[in-house]
């Protein structure tokens, strides 16, 4: 779920010029947090960015830090400064890596709520969350009750990955 | 190819699963839409919906919607590709066709292009579209692996495949609901509404044959898709499986 709230807001950036991805063209970067079990990865091709939460391929950049460190990134916090310091790990290049980052800090979404699932907290405020990522595609959307339609329906139907099938592997 | 394949729980001889399959659909046509709605609670559209926004479509993509029937994902996919876009409302079944440019003309949605075609023969040229999508289709095709190859030539790389279809869920207690449901009700709904028990019968016994959300994802990357990730809707009845092209 969160995957995809995540998804849809870079591609509506992507989609409104807000974000160029032409220097992450084919680019899969892997994300990984060392103390929660979430692991996205970010594969951008054909001008759009897909959100997966595995892949079969080799990334090109593989980004690991622990929860803590993620929220100081995201609330200001030098890339360069916190890799100096050992608090990030970044396998392959920076540069794509700083990319990525500076690409994350564009979305108005509320970090704090996607890792609460990966923590174990109970989303309270999964209405609220997903209403404050769509409330800016609303407010810049050419078609504001298509914005609305898709958040709602998200909700309704509440998609997520299967319990009995999420620990198979292809 | 093997010389027998499933129709619904029957065995029958490989070339006569698309005429069968074609007789369903010729029967249901006029009422498609009506008993989704009625069998799904209409729950259908949401699951439609779900994937739509799933597609990632933008202005000017070319899309391809395999199985497209009475055109409920084409008409979105035009609203999102707009006037520089192409969207194709495909089927096999001549009667489903005409069903979707009806619809598509009551109401008012023009620029979709309609073809008639196989899903494991696609008339189009290598690297063609941004995003195709069969949605309640595939378990109809007769040869899915072919159809998946088919589908993976003419997407562009980083192109994206959609398949939304019925598939099997993970709760004891739904699965119980689900099959008093599909097997009971679903087959006498469909002969008071549409007069056609048996193919409703059919649609119940074609959902248990379709691969579960594991194997369909291998499947599809079997076909050459790089990436396949998948999305259970409604408690696992129903899976948006999701292939990108490499």
């Amino acid at each position: 779920m969160q995957h995809f709230v995540l998804e849809q807001a870079l591609n509506f950036l992507i989609q409104n010029g807000a974000i160029d991805l032409k220097p992450l063209d084919q680019k899969i970067i892997k994300f990984s947090l060392q103390d929660l079990p979430l692991d996205v990865n970010f594969v951008c091709t054909n001008e759009r960015i897909f959100v997966l939460n595995d892949t079969n391929k080799p990334s090109d950049v593989d980004i690991c830090l622990n929860a803590s460190v993620f929220f100081a990134l995201f609330k200001g916090e030098n890339l360069t400064e916190l890799l100096r310091q050992d608090k990030i790990i970044i396998h392959g290049d920076v540069k794509t890596a700083q990319l990525l980052v500076d690409l994350l800090k564009t979305v108005d979404i509320d970090l704090e709520e996607v890792l609460s699932q990966y923590s174990g907290d109970i989303i309270a405020h999964e209405a609220g969350k997903i209403a404050k990522t769509f409330k800016q595609a609303t407010q810049e959307s050419t078609n504001p009750l298509d914005a609305i339609k898709d958040g709602l329906s998200d909700l309704l139907i509440s998609p997520k990955v299967s319990e009995l099938y999420k620990n198979k592997h292809s | 190819m093997d010389k027998t394949t499933h129709f619904g729980f029957k065995d029958v001889a490989t070339e006569d699963k698309q005429n069968l399959v074609r007789g369903v659909f010729d029967s249901v046509a006029s009422k498609y839409d009506l008993m989704n709605d009625v069998l799904s609670f209409g729950a259908h559209r949401l699951w439609k919906r779900y994937t739509i926004a799933s597609s990632n479509v933008k202005t000017g993509d070319k899309v391809l919607d395999i199985a497209g029937g009475t055109g409920d994902l084409a008409i979105e996919f035009r609203k999102k590709v707009g006037e520089s876009g192409h969207v194709i409302l495909s089927d096999i079944n001549a009667a489903m066709l005409g069903e979707g440019r009806k619809n598509l003309t009551n109401k008012g949605v023009f620029g979709v292009d309609f073809v008639q075609l196989n899903a494991q023969y696609l008339p189009f040229d290598d690297n063609t579209f941004d995003c195709v999508s069969i949605a309640f289709g595939l378990r109809n095709v007769t040869d899915k692996d072919q159809a998946l190859r088919e589908m993976c030539r003419i997407l562009k790389p980083g192109g994206c495949l959609l398949i939304l279809e019925f598939s099997k869920t993970d709760s004891e207690l739904l699965k119980k609901f689900y099959d008093f449901y599909s097997f009971n009700v679903m087959p006498k709904l469909g002969g008071i509404i549409a007069d056609d028990e048996d193919s409703y019968q059919y649609l119940a016994e074609s959902i248990r044959k379709h691969p579960d959300q594991e194997t369909l994802k291998d499947m599809v990357l079997d076909a050459g898709f790089g990436f396949c990730e998948y999305h259970n809707l409604s408690g696992g009845i129903v899976a948006l499986h999701k292939g990108i092209k490499a």
